[in-house]
C-alpha cells in the first residue's frame, strides 16, 4: 500500500458526458408520464386488486365442477387440431414462398416483392383475421384454422427464408457444377441444408399457434376460448377456473413433447459412448 | 478436347485472371496447374465448365462452344466434367450415397430426382464409384461423420458418378494432411489411367506436381509461363512460375517436415 501512494499518481481521461444516455431515460419517462394520463390508470384501484383477486380464485376454486373436464379436455384438444392443422397450412404456403424471397437464390427484386407480400401478413393479427373469417365462415373451427393458417406464413417464412439465407454455398456450386437444373439444385443442394432448422421453426411455431387459437375461441373461431369467454361473461367462475388449469396444462404438455422433438431434430442423434463401445465389442464377437 | 483461343476473363473491378490463353488439352491427358494464389488457376478450371464467363476469345470443350452456351447447352456441358472441390462441398447433413447420387441428377428424371426415388442403375453406378475410392461401405452415413480425406474421396466419387469425360480438381488436396494428401492424388491418378478421364488439378505443392503430373502448366499473373512434362520441370521453371526461388512452403514435404 505504502509503495504505491508513493508511486506518482497517474490521470485519468476525463470521463466523457453520456449524452445518449441521458436522452434515452428522459425519453422513457417522457413517454411513461404522457401515456399513463392518456390512458387515465386509476392506479389507487392496484391496492384493491391483491382483495379482488382473492375473491375471484375464490369462486374458481372453492367448488370445482369437474364432470366438465371432459367437455373442457375435448374443447382444448380442439383448440390443438385447429394450431396443427393452421401450422401445416401456413407451412405449405411458407416454404415454397421462402425460397422466392431468399436473396442467394432468387434474384433481389423477386425477393424483395415477396418479402413484402410476408410483412404484410405478418402486420395482421390472428385476432382481427378470425374477426374477418367468423362473418365468411361462421362460428366454426373453420375461422380458427384459416386466420391461424394464414396469420403464420408470413412469420414462418420470414424465419425460413432468413435460414435459407444462411446455408452454405459450397454444396449449391457442386449441384451446378455437375448439370443440376434449378429444380434439382433446390431439392438436393438446399432442402438437405435446411430441413432440420425449418421442422425445427415450424413446431416451434405450433407450440406458439396453440396459444392463438386458445385465444381465438373468445371471438367465436372455435375452441376452448369460446367457453372461458362465455363463462366469465355469465359469472360461472367455475368452468372459467377448470377451463383455465385446462389450457395451461394442455400447453405445457404439448410444449414439453414439441420442445423435446424439436431438441433431438437440430441436435440430431447422440450416441452414447458406453452404448457405442458395447456395439464394438459385440460385433468383434461376432466376427 | 479442350481448346482456349485467345481467351480472356476479367473479373469487375478490372483484375484479369486470364490473359490471351492459348491453351490446347487432349483426351486423357493428366495435368496440373501451380502458380501462386491468384495467378488465374482456379479461374482456368472454372471456365471450362463455365462457372466463370470468359470476358473474350474462345473456348472449345469436347465439342461445346463454351461462350456461346445457353443455360441447357451449359448443364449438358456440365453433366460431362465432374468437379472436386477444396472444401469437398459435401451437402453435410445427407448421408454419403445421396451425395454421390448428385452426380446422377443430369441423367434422371425430374421427377424422379425431386422425390429421391432414383433408379437401380443410377443407384449402381454410385455404388461403384464409391467402391472405387473404397468407402462403399460409408453409404449410409452422414457425410459429416466422416475425416476430411473420406469425404474428398466421396467428392471423387460424386464426380466419378457423372462418367465424366473430364475431372476437374480445384486444390483438391490443400485441406487434408500429406499422407491423406498422396492417398487423394493416387485415386486421381488411378482414376485417369483406368478410365481415360481427361483430368485437370489444381495445386500449389510443387513436389505433389511433378510426383503425379504427366504435364505441368505453370500460371504467374494469368498467364502461362510453362507448360511441359513434369521431367521437364526444374528450379529455374519453378523461378518463373513464383517469381522468387523455392522455399520450404512450396513443398509439401518439407512442410511437413518443419
Amino acid at each position: 500500500m505504502s509503495s504505491m501512494s508513493a508511486s506518482p499518481p497517474v490521470q485519468l481521461p476525463s470521463k466523457p458526458r453520456d449524452t445518449f444516455k441521458i436522452v434515452v431515460s428522459t425519453v422513457f419517462v417522457v413517454l411513461f408520464g404522457w401515456s399513463a394520463i392518456s390512458v387515465d390508470i386509476k392506479w389507487s384501484r392496484l391496492l384493491e386488486a391483491p382483495a379482488d383477486m382473492y375473491r375471484l380464485f375464490k369462486a374458481m376454486y372453492s367448488d370445482i365442477p369437474w364432470d366438465e373436464l371432459s367437455r373442457l379436455i375435448g374443447l382444448m384438444w380442439d383448440s390443438i387440431a385447429m394450431a396443427w392443422i393452421g401450422t401445416l397450412i401456413a407451412a405449405v404456403f411458407a416454404i415454397p414462398l421462402s425460397f422466392l424471397a431468399a436473396e442467394n437464390l432468387v434474384g433481389r427484386p423477386i425477393a424483395w416483392v415477396t418479402r413484402q407480400v410476408f410483412n404484410v401478413l405478418r402486420a395482421v393479427p390472428e385476432v382481427i383475421l378470425a374477426l374477418l373469417f367468423v362473418p365468411m365462415f361462421g362460428l366454426s373451427p373453420m375461422a380458427g384454422v384459416l386466420a391461424i393458417g394464414v396469420g403464420s406464413i408470413g412469420s414462418l417464412g420470414k424465419l425460413f427464408y432468413e435460414i435459407i439465407e444462411n446455408i452454405d454455398s459450397g454444396p449449391i456450386e457442386a449441384t451446378d457444377a455437375v448439370g443440376a437444373s434449378r429444380l434439382q439444385r433446390l431439392r438436393w443442394g438446399v432442402i438437405p441444408q435446411v430441413a432440420p432448422e425449418l421442422t425445427s421453426f415450424l413446431l416451434y411455431r405450433f407450440e406458439i399457434n396453440i396459444r392463438a387459437s386458445s385465444v381465438l375461441g373468445v371471438v367465436g373461431a372455435g375452441g376452448i376460448g369460446g367457453v372461458l369467454a362465455d363463462t366469465v361473461r355469465f359469472k360461472e367462475y367455475g368452468v372459467a377456473g377448470l377451463a383455465l388449469i385446462v389450457v395451461i396444462v394442455g400447453t405445457i404438455v404439448v410444449d414439453t413433447i414439441s420442445g423435446a422433438i424439436r431438441h433431438r431434430i437440430v441436435a440430431g442423434r447422440t450416441i452414447d459412448i458406453g452404448e457405442a463401445q458395447k456395439y464394438v465389442v459385440d460385433t468383434g464377437g461376432l466376427s | 478436347m479442350i481448346r482456349f483461343d485467345k481467351a480472356n476473363v476479367t473479373y469487375k473491378g478490372g483484375v484479369s485472371a486470364m490473359k490471351d490463353l492459348d491453351l490446347e488439352i487432349g483426351d486423357g491427358e493428366f495435368v496440373v496447374i501451380v502458380g501462386l494464389s491468384g495467378a488465374g488457376k482456379s479461374t482456368l478450371i472454372r471456365a471450362i465448365n463455365g462457372l466463370v464467363p470468359l470476358t473474350s476469345g474462345g473456348l472449345n470443350v469436347n465439342g461445346h462452344d463454351v461462350p456461346n452456351l445457353n443455360a441447357k447447352g451449359r448443364r449438358e456441358l456440365r453433366s460431362e466434367v465432374g468437379m472436386i472441390f477444396q472444401g469437398f462441398n459435401l451437402v453435410d447433413r445427407t448421408t454419403v450415397l445421396n451425395n454421390v447420387l448428385m452426380g446422377r441428377l443430369h441423367q434422371v428424371p425430374l421427377w424422379r430426382t425431386l422425390i429421391g426415388k432414383y433408379p437401380e442403375e443410377d443407384i449402381q453406378i454410385a455404388a461403384k464409384a464409391l467402391d472405387r475410392v473404397e468407402i462403399l461401405d460409408r453409404a449410409y452415413v452422414r457425410a459429416t461423420n466422416l475425416s476430411g480425406g473420406q469425404r474428398q474421396r466421396v467428392g471423387i466419387a460424386r464426380a466419378l458418378a457423372q462418367e465424366p469425360k473430364i475431372v476437374l480438381a480445384d486444390e483438391p488436396v490443400a485441406s487434408l494432411d500429406p499422407p491423406t494428401s498422396h492417398v487423394v492424388m493416387k485415386y486421381l491418378q488411378q482414376i485417369s489411367r483406368d478410365l481415360g478421364i481427361t483430368t485437370i488439378v489444381n495445386l500449389h505443392f510443387l513436389d505433389l506436381a511433378t510426383a503425379y503430373a504427366d504435364r505441368i502448366i505453370g500460371l504467374r499473373d494469368g498467364e502461362l509461363v510453362f507448360d511441359g512434362p513434369g521431367s521437364d520441370a526444374d528450379e529455374q521453371t519453378f523461378r518463373d512460375i513464383y517469381g522468387r526461388s523455392l522455399t520450404a512452403d512450396d513443398t509439401m514435404a518439407k512442410q511437413a517436415a518443419l
